[in-house]
């Protein structure tokens, strides 16, 4: 099984030796971790072993301090976050973001490529926008909220927003973190389907997770870090009995 | 609906406008009326930057000083056409706006503030200093663009008319920016800066646009002024309070509206002008200043325009947080639900989120 996985695996997202530190802090230690192209991959760890630094250096929101990223062989390393989402690479942030004081169209709306200057001053509500819009609200299930704040709807609203305006650029790859984090049951399987169907449909996931039972249902690919880097890979069954990944949850 | 009474609110707007230097007593109101529209461009052009990306720049007096001095030098030592040399005098501005820019939208919130106020207290400094050039602080006269013949009361009414076009020209286009898709990317900025940009927004190219266009329509402003006043003082031009002002009016009028600097405009143009009036010789109009935006911060943090129309909406109809779902759904929900299961865990999320809120 591992095996025929190995053959047909491409990898997407990549690091060597990717490295960063907030002053004696190392959050990122020379990390060095690929992901596999079109596949549910997961980023496991414990709290504080730079999971989410990782995301954000690989994203373009902090500049690592050494070490190299790449995205299907092109280097991304240190370039700004707005190239790396038109790279085709979305992200969600651990505390769902969303544009307050915008009504959940326009936080859609905010993710339309718009390149040259012919298209700035193109309205905002183009038809075929807002019905893209529209139908990916719809997907996720808010699309009755169209009109409200974004600031009015419940936290677990404002996370599928946030999963809906992500995919209203059309990423290839998209990095969820914590996708579960504070939301009840019933929406946790809404967003775990939703992730199934949209792999299904082409698209790649990177997830940060503390939701075990959600991280080994979903993805195909589980990488484990600790103390700023990886020490373990594989399908989720390997990792789940893998004594350096026991050690490193519960200290044994 | 909500057209047709905008439409109707716009045109009321403009015949007051039109209609202001007419009723105007004397000539004193009428040069009120002129001081007025002047603050309503500074303030509109303002909020390009400040309502759009949420970057408040409290030195915003560098560009209209900056205008106004260029449009005078311009006038004084080339036989330009005095409107030529006022918008020539805007594209200088803007063009310097461009590296100011770069510097120092590197920097947010209160980082950025300082950086502007540094800005407008140099230029005073340069200003004052360079005498030969810029008449120092003996100041500084701008020949005026009209022929000796028209009379006082004839200026003003004639520059009122000129401040109110060049208001319409910046309304115009931060009307047209509010419903771009640059005007979307630009309020996305103001919300969450780095979301923005890792939803694919060039932020910093972004900001630097609006920040170019509100110094090119803030330039203009006081190149306008400079050549009604005819005459600039660096310590007038560079000041922290004329930046101060445009603040003020915007926030009290409110930001995120069209039409909130313009009203801010009217209230506190009209209260300073007051103020000084009745106690012109002390610091108490200030004083009244300082205490009306202590109260707006602290009462009306969106300022006028959302404060009133937040008002209105309590009598609208309000959108519902659950869906609404007619019995003919409902039924079909039923039928299908009884095919699929799934539709059942839908609606109970669905009643759970209702009652999260």
């Amino acid at each position: 099984m591992t095996d025929a996985v190995a053959t047909d695996t491409r990898i997407g997202l990549a690091t060597e030796g990717l490295r960063k530190s907030f002053g004696g802090v190392t959050a990122v230690d020379g990390a060095s971790v690929q992901f596999h192209h079109g596949k549910v991959n997961a980023l496991i760890g414990p709290n504080g072993s730079g999971k989410t630094t990782f995301f954000n250096c690989v994203t373009g929101m902090i500049k690592p301090d050494a070490g190299r990223a790449t995205y299907l062989g092109d280097d991304i390393t240190g370039k700004a976050s707005h190239k790396i989402a038109r790279a085709g690479i979305g992200r969600s942030f651990q505390l769902c973001r969303v544009f307050p004081r915008m009504t959940v169209m326009e936080n859609m709306l905010v993710a339309v490529r718009s390149t040259g200057l012919r298209h700035l001053a193109r309205p905002a509500r183009s038809d075929a926008d807002v019905d893209r819009a529209r139908e990916l609200l719809a997907r996720v299930g808010i699309d009755h909220l169209e009109r409200s704040e974004a600031r009015d709807i419940s936290y677990g609203q404002q996370k599928l927003l946030e999963l809906a305006g992500v995919l209203m650029g059309d990423p290839e790859t998209i990095m969820l973190d914590e996708p579960a984090g504070g939301v009840n049951p019933a929406l946790i399987d809404r967003i775990a389907t939703l992730v199934r169907d949209l792999n299904a449909e082409g698209k790649t996931f990177l997830i940060v997770e503390h939701n075990m039972d959600l991280v080994m249902s979903l993805s195909d690919h589980v990488v484990v870090f600790d103390r700023g880097r990886q020490i373990c890979e594989g399908p989720p069954s390997v990792v789940q009995s893998d004594p350096r990944v026991l050690e490193a949850y519960l200290g044994i | 609906m909500r057209s047709v009474s905008r439409a109707v609110g716009l045109l009321v707007l403009a015949v007051a406008v039109l209609a202001f230097p007419s009723l105007a007593p004397d000539p004193f109101i009428l040069s009120v009326g002129v001081v007025i529209m002047s603050y309503a461009v500074l303030a509109t052009s303002w909020n390009f930057v400040g309502g759009f990306t949420g970057y408040i720049s409290l030195g915003h007096a560098s560009y209209s000083g900056l205008g106004a001095y260029a449009t005078a030098l311009l006038v004084i030592h080339t036989s330009l056409n005095p409107w030529v040399a006022m918008l020539l005098g805007g594209l200088v501005v803007a063009a310097l706006a461009v590296p100011i820019g770069i510097a120092s939208l590197r920097v947010r919130g209160a980082s950025f503030v300082i950086v502007s106020i540094a800005m407008v207290l140099i230029l005073l400094l340069v200003f004052q200093s360079w005498g030969e050039f810029t008449g120092g602080s003996n100041g500084l006269r701008v020949p005026r663009p009209f022929d000796e013949s028209v009379l006082r009361p004839e200026q003003h009414e004639r520059f009122f008319y000129l401040h109110a076009a060049l208001l319409a020209v910046a309304l115009l286009a931060w009307w047209a920016i509010d419903r771009s898709r640059f005007g979307t990317g630009l309020k996305a900025i103001r919300e969450d800066e780095d979301k923005a940009q890792s939803l694919g927004v060039p932020t910093f190219n972004y900001k630097l646009t609006a920040f170019v266009i509100s110094a090119f329509f803030t330039a203009l402003g006081g190149g306008l002024y400079a050549l009604w006043f005819g005459f600039l003082d660096p310590i007038f031009q560079f000041s922290i309070l004329v930046g101060s002002y445009m603040v003020l009016m915007s926030l009290l009028g409110g930001i995120r509206s069209l039409f909130g600097p313009l009203l801010g405009a009217v209230i506190v143009g009209y209260a300073v002008e007051f103020f000084k009036n009745q106690y012109g010789d002390t610091q108490f109009h200030l004083v009244a200043m300082g205490l009306l935006l202590g109260l707006v911060v602290l009462f009306m943090p969106d300022g006028i325009i959302p404060a009133l129309s937040s008002l209105l909406n309590r009598f609208r109809p309000q959108a519902a947080s659950i869906r609404e779902v007619s019995a003919g759904d409902l039924a079909e929900q039923r039928r299908t639900a009884s095919a699929a299961t799934s539709t059942d865990d839908e609606s109970t999320d669905r009643l759970s989120e209702g009652a999260q809120r």
